[in-house]
């Protein structure tokens, strides 16, 4: 009887492999000859099934960063079955000029830390360990200092994927005091965390314009479909959303009065300019705004513009509405 | 990676291609500290280092596999490599790690100390180039500092007791003085955890509340902070009931980190542990008719109170 080969000697072996040959292997030598797929021929296993096994352990080793290439037939790049499989060694290891400091590892430490509990911790983890693995002492941790970002939008792990594979998504919309739900289909080319808020932005297809949308107001699912974009339209996405982001608050001014040693003159008065008795602070969204403004009550007056105090007005209403007494 | 959740094959072959540049640029090594370095449990780590001795090139000859030196494996529980065949160096970063890393390297360059030493632009380059593919686009933007946020970082990099005057939601205001243990930002909010000596405990204090900051020349004094979750203090003793549309549960935020909340239809109901209900006024009005008290009496009263008040000032 065969001996049984466990799938990560065949996985390792397959990469070890693809990277000793300079031209590579095709899959006809892979499958006769790399540890694994020799015995499971060997066992009588299809080559259906073979193949499949070949075509996943490719999909699971990209995931992990391992840059696998075809090299197919010049004359006929659709046909694979003399195509050539290799790992370049140098696409695949980090360049030998990258070295860490222990000082720098310890602030990475504290960087990869930031993720907390949220679904990108397991990719700063990984990062970590890569860097580790270089064998470089750490400087003491960096204590006193706990930076978190919370990514508890359900969006947030969709989008990003999305944003990774350079695939199109499609969710519905919710503006607050606007009860329609939006369908709309989006590139999403950066995630941006601006005022403690994440946003998307990208290219809304049917608009045919780029437009940053609120995490926090997608209802229900993102759907990532097989629809690709140009993978390109993502470089200096973030920066562009946050310098749009920013010339928008510069340009939306409140005008507020806001009444002494109460919560809205503590966490307003910080951000924003005096002006007599009135206090202009910028925003980037008139409804983020009149949530918070709402919340405060009879403690701050909306000056204007006419929209804001009429979406603060609106919010009051609609509390009182709730709990069953018209305004 | 976490000792209780089972490993697939994929993550054995991360923790090998890891486990092999690490040994030859450290080895030899004790199990344990590879294990901890490494992040894995000590015995799934031993058993993956044995199994490198059968991977090798296809048809390989003996020395086209790795090889271990087992005598001072079964001797001493420490790694050696006697062959490589491949894995000399760490794999590149996944666009996916770098960003991580880089979003994240955003906010930790804004620590105490971290930004005079320089390190972040070079660590910016260094791990965009260390990338297979160019990192995704995530951005996290810090918000500019002020005063008060310098003040309470010199104080603790100095290990000086800080003194202020804070501002709770409809209280007086007190005046603290707080030995610094740390500085927490989460979403964007600042915040002092210390040691409070008019309180003698522990506490955690939004920067935001905080004024008239004065450095002392008191050393702080030394503090343990045994509370697992700091921001636990927004939890109470007292019991509320709200009922909201589940679409804006992610609005709010810590108000459910540890409610019970039950969904039947489109409506959710959550029961808060709080300070003080009455306070739940400004979320109800803050989220205009999406969230509803229902008890106590009083928050209830409280947030038709609050809305009726703030809505008179409009005539």
């Amino acid at each position: 009887m065969p001996e049984k080969i466990a799938p990560e000697e065949r996985l390792l072996s397959l990469t070890v492999a693809l990277m000793a040959h300079r031209y590579g292997l095709t899959k006809e030598q892979i499958l006769s000859s790399v540890s694994g797929y020799r015995e499971a021929r060997a066992e009588g296993r299809s080559s259906d099934a073979l193949e499949k096994m070949f075509e996943r352990d490719k999909d699971a080793l990209r995931d992990l960063g391992v840059p696998i290439h075809t090299v197919g037939d010049h004359a006929d790049p659709d046909d694979l079955r003399e195509a050539r499989y290799l790992i370049p060694k140098a696409e695949y290891l980090l360049p030998e000029d990258i070295a860490f400091t222990p000082a720098e590892v310890a602030v990475l430490n504290l960087a990869a830390a930031v993720w907390g509990e949220s679904s990108m911790s397991a990719d700063a983890a990984a990062a970590l360990r890569k860097i580790r693995a270089l064998g470089i002492d750490v400087d003491e941790p960096i204590i006193g200092f706990a930076p978190r970002i919370s990514a508890r939008e359900p969006a947030f792990a969709p989008l990003r994927q999305a944003n990774d594979q350079a695939r199109v998504v499609r969710f519905t919309y919710v503006k607050p005091g606007d009860d329609v739900l939006r369908a709309r289909t989006l590139e999403p080319h950066a995630l941006i965390e601006f005022e403690g808020r994440w946003h998307v932005h990208g290219l809304d297809r049917d608009l045919g314009e780029t437009r940053t949308f609120l995490l926090s107001r997608i209802v229900g699912d993102v759907q990532v479909t097989r629809e690709g974009f140009d993978p390109a339209s993502r470089v200096g996405a973030g920066e562009r959303a946050r310098l749009g982001l920013e010339s928008v608050s510069a340009q939306n001014i409140a005008e507020l009065r806001v009444q002494d040693a109460t919560e809205a003159a503590v966490r307003l008065r910080r951000r924003g300019t005096r002006d007599g008795d009135i206090l202009r602070v910028r925003y980037v969204d008139v409804h983020v705004l009149a949530d918070e403004l709402a919340s405060y009550g009879p403690e701050v007056r909306v000056e204007g513009p006419d929209e804001l105090r009429e979406q603060v007005v609106s919010r009051l209403r609609r509390t009182l509405a709730a709990h069953g007494v018209s305004a | 990676m976490s000792a209780d959740k089972p490993l697939l094959a994929i993550d054995r072959v991360a923790i090998v291609m890891n486990l092999v540049p690490y040994l030859v640029e450290r080895g030899p090594v004790s199990v344990a500290e590879a294990a901890r370095e490494l992040d894995v449990a000590p015995d799934v780590l031993r058993r993956l280092a044995e199994g490198l001795v059968v991977i090798g090139l296809p048809d390989g000859m003996h020395n086209d596999l790795f090889d271990i030196d087992w005598d001072l494996l079964d001797e001493r529980d420490e790694l050696q490599l006697l062959n490589t065949v491949a894995f000399e160096r760490a794999p590149r970063l996944t666009a996916r790690e770098a960003a991580a890393l880089l979003a994240g390297l955003q906010l930790a360059g804004s620590a105490p100390g971290v930004a005079a030493k320089g390190v972040v632009p070079g660590l910016i380059a260094k791990l965009s180039r260390g990338a297979s593919a160019p990192p995704a686009e995530l951005t996290v933007t810090a918000n500019p500092g002020d005063e008060v946020r310098s003040a309470v970082m010199d104080a603790l990099d100095r290990g000086l007791a800080v003194s202020f005057t804070h501002q709770k939601p409809d209280a007086s205001p007190t005046t603290r003085t707080v030995d610094p243990v740390k500085i927490l930002v989460k979403d964007d909010q600042w915040y002092l955890r210390g040691w409070c000596h008019l309180r003698r405990d522990m506490r955690t204090f939004h920067l935001d509340r905080i004024s008239d900051v004065v450095v002392t020349d008191v050393a702080a004094g030394v503090h343990d902070d045994p509370e697992a979750s700091v921001f636990g203090a927004a939890d109470g003793p007292l019991e509320a009931t709200i009922r909201f549309t589940p679409h804006v549960a992610p609005l709010l935020g810590q108000f459910l980190d540890h409610a019970v909340v039950t969904t039947e239809g489109t409506r959710s109901t959550a029961v808060l542990r709080v300070a003080d209900p009455t306070q739940l006024k400004r979320l109800a009005a803050r989220r205009g008719g999406e969230v509803e008290i229902l008890a106590p009496d009083e928050a209830r009263i409280a947030a038709v109170e609050w809305a009726r008040a703030g809505l008179a000032q409009y005539g």
